[in-house]
Order: C-alpha cells, then sequence, then structure tokens
C-alpha cells in the first residue's frame, strides 16, 4: 500500500480524505494558503507545507507547487479530493511524469469527460441517450449559439464546457435575454475555470436529477454503488441528496437499466477509479446523460451511508493498482439516507453567502447521525472559497425515519457567527413534496418559499417577543450603565440590582 | 421598565419585574435567560418551558430564529412609544436606502449609473464572492443618489455601494 499521501485539497473534503488514510494506515501531507493556516486539515495531517496566499489560484490550483511539495515529502501520491485540480487532465499527467500516483482517473478518461462538449458526443456515438443540445459542435461564438437556439428551443440552458458546480450556467427562456445571459455565463466560466467557451442544451422540464456512483479499477472491473437523488438544487447547487432515489424506489427495472448504462459510459472512457454519471430523468421517466464527473462527489457519504462502503478507501486501494474489493451482485442497499449540505447562505436574504467567524458550533450527535466538516469555533468562513460549512447526513431504516431524524438532527445543530442555510433545510424537511419524494429540479426556485412552509409551523411569536425583550433589556441596560461594573457576576443581578434603586 | 414587543403586526406589552419575573399581557411568567457560552444563543425557560433561539439585531429591530422559523421583533418602551404615536403626521418622504455590500467580495459589474431611476426589484450590483456572482438589488424604486463604486473594485462587507432615494409614490 502506499506509504504517504498528499491531499491537494481543502475544508471538509481534506479532512475527509485524511481519515480514510489514517484508517488505512498512510502518512498524510496537508497543503494549505494563507487563510487555512489554522485550518483542521492542517492539523490533522501528519505533515503540512504552505502553498501560497489566499486566493485559490495562488495556491490550491498551482499544481506545480504541490507536484513539487510531493516529491520534496517523498509523497506515492497525491489525492485531489473535488474541485481544485480533481478534473485537471493536465494536473493528472505532471503527476504521472513526476512519478506520483493521481488518485482518480487516466487524464485521457478526464479529458473525455471534461471537456462537457466532447463528453456528450462521446456517449452519443456509444449510443447513450444525451439531452439535445449543441453536442458534437466544437467550441461555438456568439453569433453562432444565437443561430443554434432556435433549433434545440426554449427554455435551454447555458452551460460551461469545463463547468462544474452550477458556475458558468445561466437559465435561457428566450431569445431576447440570450446575448446577455451568455456574457454573464462566460464571465462566470471565464473566473472559475480559466475556459469562458459554454455550450447550449435543452432545459427538461419537470426533470429530476439522480445519479449513479461508479467505482472501477485498472483491471477492468466496474461496478456502480446505485443512484443518488440531487434534485433539490438552487441556481444549479445541490443543497439535498438522498439516496434510494424516491423515484427509483419502487421502480427497480429503471434503476436496473440506468445502472447498466452507467457503467456503459464509464466503459465508453475506459474508467478507473471513482466517478459519477448524472442523469436527467423526465415526467415519463425517459432518462438523459448529463455528464460524468470524474472524481469524488461532495455527496459520496450518502451512498456510503446505504451501501456500507467506504468509496474514499476504495478509491486509494484501486489507484495502489488493487482489485475492486466488491463484485456487483455483492452490493447491498440498505435503509435510506439523506445528506443536507450546510452552507454559509442566509436563506432570508437571498441566500447571500454570509463570510465572518463561527463563534460557536455545537454539531448534532446521536444515532444514525455523520457531520463531515472542516470548521470549528473560532474558523474564520473567508470570502476566497465555497461557502460549504459541513455535510450532514443521516440514516434511516426507511425513508419516512431518516426525514424525521433530519428534523431533529436539523434542530439540534447550533452554529453561531455566520448566517446558515439550516432554517431553509428544516423548512424543507416539512414541506410535502419533499415528504413525499415528488419533487424536481425546479422545486426550490419554482415553488418553494421560506413564508409557505412556514404557515405549517406552530407559531411562537410570545416567545419571540419575549426572548428578543429580555436580550434587548440586557443589552440596553448594559450600554446605559455608567457607574459600577457587573463584572463576571451576572448581569441579571446587576439589572435588578439598578431596577430597585431606580424605584 | 415597560416594553412593547411588536412581532407581525401584534403587540406584546413586557414589563419587566425583576430578574425572573416578568408581566406579560395579564400574566407574571417566571423565566430565566442564559446566553449559552456568551454567545448570541439563548435559552429561555418561561413557567419551566424551556427554548432556545438565536437573538441577533438586525435592523431597526431584532430578528429571532425559534424552532426554525425566524421572527422580526420591533421593541420599544412605552414611553419612546407614546412619543411617537403622539407625533402622528405620515412618515417623511426621501426615505433613502444604503446599499451596503453583504460580504466582502468583487464588483464585477455595476449596472446603474447616479441619477439614474429603477425599478423594484432591478439589479443594481453583481457582487462575486465565494465563487459565486450575487446579484444585488433594488427593495423599492427609486433614483440612484449617489454611486461609490466602480465595476471592478474589491469591497469589504458592509461598505457602501450606493445610495437609492424612494420615489415619491412608494412612502407608505
Amino acid at each position: 500500500m502506499f506509504k504517504k499521501i498528499l491531499i491537494a485539497n481543502r475544508g471538509e473534503i481534506a479532512v475527509r480524505i485524511l481519515r480514510a488514510c489514517r484508517e488505512l494506515g498512510i502518512k498524510t501531507v496537508a497543503v494549505y494558503s494563507e487563510a487555512d493556516r489554522q485550518a483542521l486539515h492542517v492539523r490533522y495531517a501528519d505533515e503540512a507545507y504552505f502553498l501560497g496566499p489566499s486566493p485559490a489560484r495562488e495556491s490550491y490550483l498551482c499544481g506545480d507547487k504541490i507536484i513539487d511539495i510531493a516529491r520534496k515529502c517523498a509523497a506515492d501520491a497525491i489525492h485531489p479530493g473535488y474541485g481544485f485540480l480533481a478534473e485537471r487532465a493536465d494536473f493528472a499527467t505532471d503527476c504521472k511524469d513526476a512519478g506520483l500516483v493521481f488518485i482518480g482517473p487516466k487524464a485521457s478518461s478526464i479529458a473525455a469527460m471534461g471537456d462537457k462538449a466532447v463528453a456528450r458526443s462521446t456517449l452519443a456515438k456509444a449510443r447513450v441517450t444525451v439531452v439535445p443540445g449543441t453536442e458534437g459542435e466544437g467550441p461555438l461564438r456568439d453569433d453562432e449559439l444565437l443561430a443554434f437556439a432556435p433549433k434545440i428551443g426554449f427554455p435551454l440552458i447555458i452551460k460551461a464546457v469545463s463547468g462544474g458546480g452550477g458556475k458558468g450556467m445561466r437559465d435561457v427562456r428566450n431569445l431576447e435575454e440570450m446575448p446577455d445571459l451568455i456574457r454573464s455565463a462566460r464571465r462566470e466560466a471565464e473566473s472559475s475555470f480559466g475556459d469562458g467557451n459554454v455550450y447550449l442544451e435543452k432545459m427538461v422540464e419537470g426533470a429530476r436529477h439522480i445519479e449513479f456512483q461508479i467505482m472501477a479499477d485498472q483491471f477492468g472491473n466496474v461496478i456502480h454503488l446505485g443512484e443518488r437523488e440531487c434534485s433539490i438544487q438552487r441556481r444549479h447547487q445541490k443543497l439535498i441528496e438522498e439516496s434510494p432515489s424516491p423515484l427509483l424506489a419502487n421502480d427497480e427495472a429503471l434503476r436496473q437499466r440506468m445502472g447498466a448504462v452507467a457503467v456503459q459510459a464509464a466503459r465508453a472512457v475506459d474508467y478507473a477509479n471513482a466517478g459519477t454519471i448524472e442523469f436527467l430523468v423526465d415526467k415519463d421517466r425517459n432518462f438523459y446523460f448529463l455528464e460524468m464527473n470524474t472524481r469524488l462527489q461532495v455527496e459520496h457519504p450518502v451512498t456510503e451511508t446505504v451501501t456500507g462502503m467506504d468509496i474514499v478507501a476504495e478509491q486509494i486501494r484501486v489507484a495502489f493498482g488493487l482489485q475492486l474489493s466488491r463484485k456487483q451482485e455483492d452490493i447491498r442497499w440498505r435503509g435510506a439516507a439523506i445528506e443536507c449540505r450546510i452552507n454559509a447562505e442566509d436563506p432570508y436574504n437571498g441566500f447571500l453567502p454570509s463570510s465572518g467567524r463561527i463563534t460557536l458550533t455545537q454539531p448534532p450527535t446521536g444515532p444514525g447521525v455523520r457531520i463531515d466538516t472542516g470548521v470549528y469555533a473560532g474558523f474564520d468562513i473567508s470570502p476566497y472559497y465555497d461557502p460549504l460549512i459541513s455535510k450532514m447526513i443521516v440514516w434511516g431504516e426507511t425513508r419516512s425515519q431518516a426525514v424525521i431524524r433530519m428534523r431533529r438532527a436539523l434542530e439540534e445543530y447550533k452554529i453561531v457567527g455566520v448566517r446558515t442555510n439550516i432554517p431553509f433545510h428544516q423548512t424543507m424537511m416539512d414541506t410535502y413534496p419533499f415528504i413525499t419524494g415528488k419533487y424536481d429540479t425546479r422545486f426550490v426556485e419554482e415553488q418553494f418559499s421560506m413564508l409557505d412552509a412556514a404557515e405549517n409551523r406552530e407559531l411562537y411569536l410570545d416567545i419571540a417577543a419575549l426572548m428578543a425583550t429580555m436580550v434587548a433589556h440586557v443589552q440596553m441596560e448594559h450600554r446605559a450603565q455608567v457607574y459600577g461594573q457587573p463584572g463576571q457576576e451576572s448581569m441579571w443581578k446587576w439589572v435588578s440590582r439598578r431596577l430597585r434603586l431606580n424605584r | 421598565m415597560i416594553y412593547i414587543a411588536e412581532v407581525d403586526g401584534l403587540e406584546f406589552p413586557v414589563e419587566i419585574l425583576d430578574e425572573h419575573h416578568i408581566r406579560f399581557g395579564k400574566d407574571i411568567l417566571e423565566v430565566d435567560l442564559a446566553a449559552v457560552s456568551g454567545q448570541p444563543l439563548y435559552s429561555l425557560i418561561v413557567n419551566g418551558e424551556s427554548f432556545e433561539g438565536y437573538v441577533y439585531p438586525a435592523e431597526g429591530g431584532w430578528q429571532v430564529l425559534l424552532l426554525g422559523r425566524s421572527y422580526s421583533v420591533i421593541i420599544e418602551d412605552e414611553r419612546e412609544k407614546r412619543l411617537r404615536t403622539s407625533e402622528a403626521g405620515p412618515a417623511s418622504p426621501g426615505r433613502e436606502f444604503t446599499l451596503r455590500a453583504p460580504m466582502p467580495g468583487l464588483a464585477v459589474a455595476v449596472l446603474v449609473s447616479e441619477g439614474q431611476q429603477v425599478e423594484k426589484g432591478q439589479i443594481l450590483v453583481i457582487l462575486e464572492s465565494m465563487k459565486m456572482q450575487n446579484e444585488l438589488r433594488a427593495p423599492y424604486a427609486g433614483t440612484v443618489a449617489r454611486l461609490r463604486i466602480k465595476a471592478g473594485e474589491s469591497v469589504q462587507q458592509k461598505q457602501i455601494l450606493l445610495n437609492l432615494a424612494a420615489s415619491a409614490l412608494n412612502i407608505t
């Protein structure tokens, strides 16, 4: 087995990979930017090396520097996590050239799937149904995109060729608004991926986003670990993922077909290691290939929870050259898992990101709850990286039990210092379409409202009034204080003493 | 001390009697409030019932996050309230809104100019932060009174980006 692995990432995923290495008895190397000197991944690793200033371009995206560090500290392999360098074919090649194992697929598979436009035409040729769009057209100029759009039909989506995570994506309703949207999509794609190329894809309405986890070794064995339902998203950012999908839970035939196509898609690019095939499933249960993510996914714990498989450990094993630890027929799914992404975003204020210092964090514990996080009390949520604070995953024997458990866990979770989207998740867990599993990818943006859903919740106007008044009172008295220091004793004692004096 | 707390258009008179007793409407409640680890997270026990909530100061009042729901609470002490209601008359026109950066970031686009009329919900500034572009919109129709940033500038959290004077029609 590998002796030492460098983790070219930060945040919760760096911690997740560190944990897998620990359990496998592999030494770990962390790299960090200025902003992350005190981050958990730095503190948990056996070795840690400074990369550069906080912006990702000057730190976590510096492949050369990372390879240099890996060679100097005699690491055998590099795990890229997700984002940053995870889907950069040139980085995978550079690792190989430097005599390092890149824990992921071959550079050629990344390249084949990484350019989303190329991936779509490759799979269309392998007779996998893709969402209709500009596949096979190559890079297009603005005027060509505008000319092509009516052929696809509206509504459609502009997507970044090097995209991921919802960046560089725009929904287009008509031709008039399209030029502006192309410009803003290119701008965002350019700043996120250094590549402003975009393509068009028809918007499948009423669609569900269902993806399959693939695991493949270097001997041509490819299996799938079942699906994840990721239709709860906002601006193409996933917020909640679950397995099994409520749609497939009672349609085993469709699951089998989709799983087989996912395996076939992975084989089409000679895939090894962990990957994800994303599909859109329309109202009539037709499914279309959307894209392949040639890396570990944010939401992988959902699959780990229902299959019992450690996906990160398996990635390391197959990258080392071992065979898959399980065959397709050995994979069993048990119960239901739901993941909520806890982001530093204010759901009461248009989901604006909230940065600042986390002053208190009290994560839920107890049966069936898993938290993957990279933060702690005292950690600064900086504007340089994504707003993910943690992932909370619950398991239940049934989906209903998982929903109830998630409600309980969300209620326990306390984070102070930055605004979080926990109230969004709490509201979602009380929403009828979510509870019944009948939702699509447009649900959050088109039908969901924090206010409507809150209508059904018991009102505590009186308690809110009481709590706010008492807090305001203490603070006002505290501010008005011109004599005497309450010091360490109770502020209330001091306030009541003053009240008696005033009487 | 008597306060009037207003939530969702309802008024609650709250009289602080002493450290542990509050007159709330007709009832006298036994209360105990404790800040958790000195944070704006509060544990409140009212006649034996236990509640936990976040209390933040917000524009013009307080925001209380309690059991997955957010409440806006405006608190005035009784004298303040008497004073204000006796003044009567309509609210002052020319209400001005100050758009502040909700987080540090880069102003990638400034879509309005000084003196420009804007509609409610119109995008004023696009701010990039945490790898996302965020559209900051006008809370009501009005005129851009002062513009204080240019596209391409980095901004600090709470930095003033522009001032917006409400159209006279908006004043209610």
